[in-house]
């Protein structure tokens, strides 16, 4: 619990975290003011149209892997990886800790963007009177579907900024992986595609589009890449050397 | 500077006679041999140069001693275990292996409270730490407006934090004025003086000449010389100047000694190859009143180089 106190001091005493929840703010509001306002109402009409235009809250997954990234790589890139283990040179129990505060910082950073997308552009609609189609149960499901995604998300932001300690190196990663690869991947073979992580968490938020794999089947899909990430992320930290 | 507490070592490092122990440490980089089968130890209460030319090892041998390097072969203990298999390896060594260890945009008071709560340490010693290397008042900004000094001092508090009995600092003087060198050999005296161990890698003997008892000097990954810094001057050539009203007296009791002695200009006698305690002895043995006492002859820094380009007896 010490160490788990700690990182989420270095999580808060930092302006990158700020900044990228600030930035999931912008980006969620924005997104959610213009498509809700101006979507046509024909486009409206079915409850995976609607549940898709209340899912973008999702987003925040990009977010939370940047800032699980950076749990690893900013300790690499200025050196506090030296004194963080000297502190604490179980490095098992390291990644452990660092997990558990990339799935904390994830689940704020769903809870935020996932609420902010929902709850406006649920307003919008019924402002504009366009009829809710989604049940409550699917409400449930697309709101806690965003939020655990978006954590589980963190965790595997903190695995892959301990396989890629670069942190340039590991965001663009991420980032080509979740906005191209697997875009791709997905539009040519999509039976192969829902298996990779980005669909597989769309799918947790119910069906909000066709072809993706059953939430239950999209939840452990993505549970299991955050573990093989895991179990890869903490095999290089112990064995890398801390140069 | 504020006196640092003093305090007698705790009892389970009183067992261990050797604060630190390497055996046969090696260290391979692909075709580069960084670390050759270094074997030393450092006693309890003692302040250690670590020396040797850019490039020599140091660094290495010192993250394979704190678990952040994997001996290729070899091992090494501190307090008698690996650092990795300490209890509460803060509470029992500090180190500082690079003034740079710091996010720049994390205040000096944060970055503490960091690796304080990380192992439960109140911040009430964060506070003690912050004074202690007169940080108090920057605590609140951020680092990356710290100037070098102000760093290397914050790293050091970040090693005491724990209250350690050993510290080990990676080339703790680079980049300080003569003020910050000043101040850190008057911080690492006061520390050592409680009892406490202190290991210090340099590149440069004479930065750390007037702080360090002994010195371990390594050259290629190899250890080249492990001793006083009196016995390494006398190895090489070194010369004891000595005044007294008696010198005929004393010159002729070193010389019963097996000690070759000559005169300066000014009227000093010269001993050749000996140290200056062992000159002191005789003198007393002799009966002959001392006025001066001093090594002089070849300079560290001579006798730094000669032994790191090998040609100094080993």
């Amino acid at each position: 619990m010490n160490q788990l106190r700690a990182e989420l001091l270095k999580i808060r005493s930092t302006r990158t975290t700020i900044g990228l929840l600030l930035g999931l703010i912008a980006l969620a509001l924005l997104f959610t003011i213009l498509t809700c306002t101006l979507s046509p109402l024909n486009q409206l009409v079915t409850e995976q149209e609607q549940a898709s235009l209340l899912s973008f809250g999702s987003i925040a997954g990009v977010f939370a892997a940047l800032a699980g990234v950076m749990l690893f790589t900013s300790e690499y890139r200025f050196g506090t990886i030296r004194p963080t283990s000297l502190f604490n040179p179980d490095r098992r129990s390291l990644f452990a800790t660092k997990i558990a505060a990339g799935v904390l910082s994830g689940l704020v950073f769903g809870v935020v963007g996932e609420g902010l997308v929902f709850s406006i552009g649920l307003m919008i609609l019924k402002i504009r009177g366009v009829p809710i189609f989604m049940t409550g149960a699917n409400e449930i499901e697309l709101i806690v579907g965003a939020i655990v995604g978006t954590a589980l998300w963190g965790a595997i932001g903190v695995a892959i900024g301990s396989i890629v300690p670069n942190q340039v190196g590991a965001v663009i990663s991420l980032l080509a992986w979740g906005f191209v690869v697997e875009n791709l991947v997905f539009g040519f073979l999509p039976k192969i595609g829902r298996f990779l992580p980005v669909h597989a968490s769309d799918s947790m938020m119910g069906p909000i589009e066709d072809k993706l794999l059953p939430g239950n089947a999209g939840t452990a899909v993505v549970i299991a890449w955050a573990v093989v990430l895991a179990i890869i992320g903490v095999g290089l930290l112990k064995r890398r050397d801390v140069s | 500077m504020k006196g640092y507490t003093h305090r007698i070592p705790t009892s389970e490092s009183e067992h261990v006679t050797s604060v630190i122990q390497s055996d046969s440490l090696s260290k391979r980089y692909g075709e580069v041999l960084a670390v050759d089968n270094l074997t030393f130890s450092i006693e309890a209460g003692t302040i250690t140069g670590f020396l040797g030319p850019n490039g020599a090892g140091k660094s290495t041998t010192l993250r394979m001693l704190l678990g952040l390097a994997r001996p290729t072969s070899g091992q090494s203990t501190v307090f008698g275990s690996p650092y990795d298999q300490l209890k509460t390896p803060a509470q029992r060594i500090g180190a500082v292996l690079e003034a740079t260890d710091f996010h720049p945009g994390r205040s000096g008071r944060d970055h503490l409270r960091t690796l304080s709560w990380s192992v439960g340490i109140p911040d009430s010693r964060v506070d003690e730490v912050l004074a202690l290397v007169e940080l108090q008042g920057a605590a609140k900004r951020r680092v990356k407006g710290y100037s070098l000094g102000m760093r290397q001092r914050l790293g050091l508090a970040a090693a005491l934090l724990g209250d350690p009995d050993l510290l080990v600092l990676d080339e703790p003087a680079n980049g300080l004025d003569p003020e910050g060198v000043r101040w850190l050999r008057d911080f690492l005296r006061d520390f050592a003086s409680g009892g406490r161990t202190v290991l210090i890698s340099s590149h440069v003997l004479a930065e750390i000449a007037q702080t360090v008892d002994q010195v371990l000097i390594i050259n290629h990954g190899r250890l080249v010389t492990e001793s006083t810094l009196d016995e390494l001057t006398a190895r090489v050539g070194g010369v004891v100047r000595v005044q007294s009203p008696h010198l005929d007296s004393l010159a002729a009791a070193l010389q019963r000694e097996g000690i070759v002695t000559s005169t300066s200009n000014d009227h000093a006698l010269l001993a050749q190859g000996t140290t200056k305690e062992h000159v002191g002895d005789v003198a007393l043995a002799a009966g002959v009143a001392i006025h001066e006492l001093v090594t002089e002859g070849s300079s560290l820094e001579e006798v730094f180089l000669d032994l790191t380009s090998g040609t100094a007896p080993q």
